[in-house]
């Protein structure tokens, strides 16, 4: 039996609840963006995705995701209900931790991913609907994925694909699937006419405070050990994010004439993105230049989303989907196996192959989310139908939906 | 890789000595205006 170490064991379990905060500090993100009739069932989005992934993942997620593989697309049903998965290390993942801490961190990015999508559906799709296609969604698409670039015998990572917390599982997967949900669901009522403008700044703000706190568990943590690889992540995430918002702001700035608020908290999030899957390849140097393009790349591709009139409530593709892919291409441009061993040369240090290899993953996984997404809503149109009623969308979420209210004030 | 860092960062200084910094009136609620 694998010897397990008390301080990587430390390190994962703070991660975990690290990472678990960032889905109720999403909601906080989001809640802040909408109109204050829909604040409650934003916030409820992410909450209930937290209290649904966390048995959805211990019962069939987990399995279908790390368990023994089947041709390299999903793992087998060895492993349902944590059946086999205890105290002991599993030596193919983390073999200085209890596999139940792997378990349990990987669990908590089972959780945001699909919370991640909520922000294109945001103030029209129905509850139940919601809940339905997030119950398919993680089984159909994160699941798989996750196996792909991260299970044992997974096919892209049996490639060689770069993708240390997650830039392909778990952003690619969300953005993209956010601009279907957005085609979709079609654009709210009163959009391009109304204002549909953010009821709090200052809760979207502090969302984006409490993600960047969290995002030190998901990328740092992602080292699966407390040491050298764990710090370096730590400092590529701070700094990449720092970039982006900086970024974001000028560009911002120098487009509309002031500095947002509201800009700045956007591009710390594309920075977090970014960096995600290079955040154990590549050194400081190169995290400051993919906070750049992040800022750049995701305010450019929001203009132009928003240009196309495609109503992604939150900007969920822009910063999540493009986002993303930089980051994804990023890592298969800056890697260095100076910082990781394990890891390999990016394009930068002579390895053109390697930026193919991120391009394959960035496409494989853009695709199928795609298509899977559109099957997924199509098919809950059928039976359940997505979308509130116009006077229930009117009269907002909250009242409609969860018949509370968020201020009493 | 160092030099394109501080190259980028440089740039973002310079934009923000360069960006525009005209104020623009905001209307105030009643109560502001009334303690204005």
């Amino acid at each position: 039996m694998e010897k397990i170490d008390t301080g990587d064991t430390a390190w994962l379990l703070a991660s975990a609840a690290l990472v678990m905060l960032m889905t109720p500090a999403l909601g906080f993100f989001y809640g802040g963006l909408v109109r204050r009739k829909n604040v409650l069932a934003t916030i409820m989005h992410s909450f209930f995705i937290l209290c649904l992934i966390s048995v959805q993942w211990v019962l069939w997620g987990y399995s279908l995701a790390f368990g023994p593989d089947h041709g390299g697309i999903i793992g087998g049903l060895d492993w349902l209900s944590l059946r086999g998965v205890g105290q002991a290390p599993n030596p193919d993942y983390a073999p200085t931790v209890p596999a139940l801490a792997f378990m349990v961190f990987q669990m908590m990015f089972a959780v945001i991913t699909p919370a991640l999508i909520t922000g294109a559906f945001a103030e029209r799709k129905r509850f139940k609907a919601f809940v339905v296609f997030t119950l398919l969604w993680a089984t159909l698409v994160y699941d798989p994925v996750a196996h792909w670039v991260w299970g044992t015998g997974g096919w892209l990572r049996t490639l060689g694909t770069l993708d240390f917390a997650g830039g392909t599982v778990v952003h690619i997967t969300s953005g993209v699937s956010a601009l279907v949900a957005a085609l979709v669901l079609g654009r709210r009522f009163g959009y391009g006419r109304d204002a549909l403008e953010p009821h709090d700044a200052t809760m979207t703000v502090l969302g984006a405070s409490l993600l960047w706190f969290g995002w030190f568990g998901f990328n740092a943590g992602s080292a699966l050990a407390s040491g050298g690889l764990a710090a370096n992540a730590f400092v590529v995430t701070n700094t990449a994010a720092a970039m982006s918002a900086l970024t974001w702001m000028t560009v911002s700035w120098l487009h509309k004439g002031a500095p947002s608020v509201l800009g700045a908290a956007a591009g710390a999030v594309a920075g977090l993105v970014a960096i995600t899957p290079a955040s154990g390849f590549v050194d400081v140097s190169a995290s400051i230049l993919i906070g750049l393009g992040a800022g750049t790349f995701c305010y450019v591709g929001i203009q132009l989303t928003k240009r196309l009139r495609v109503d992604d409530a939150l900007d969920v593709f822009g910063v999540h989907g493009i986002g993303g892919m930089w980051g994804a291409l990023a890592t298969g441009i800056f890697a260095t196996v100076a910082v990781n061993a394990a890891g390999a040369d990016g394009a930068a240090y002579g390895n053109f192959a390697q930026l193919g290899v991120q391009a394959i993953a960035v496409l494989a996984s853009a695709s199928y989310s795609a298509f899977m997404t559109f099957a997924i809503l199509k098919l809950i149109d059928l039976f359940v139908g997505l979308r509130v009623p116009e006077h229930e969308e009117v009269l907002g979420l909250d009242a409609s939906q969860h018949r509370e209210r968020a201020y009493q004030i | 890789m160092e030099i394109l860092a501080f190259a980028s960062f440089a740039v973002l200084v310079v934009a923000w000595l360069l960006a525009p910094t005209k104020a623009v009136a905001v209307e105030t609620s009643a109560e502001g205006r009334a303690a204005a």
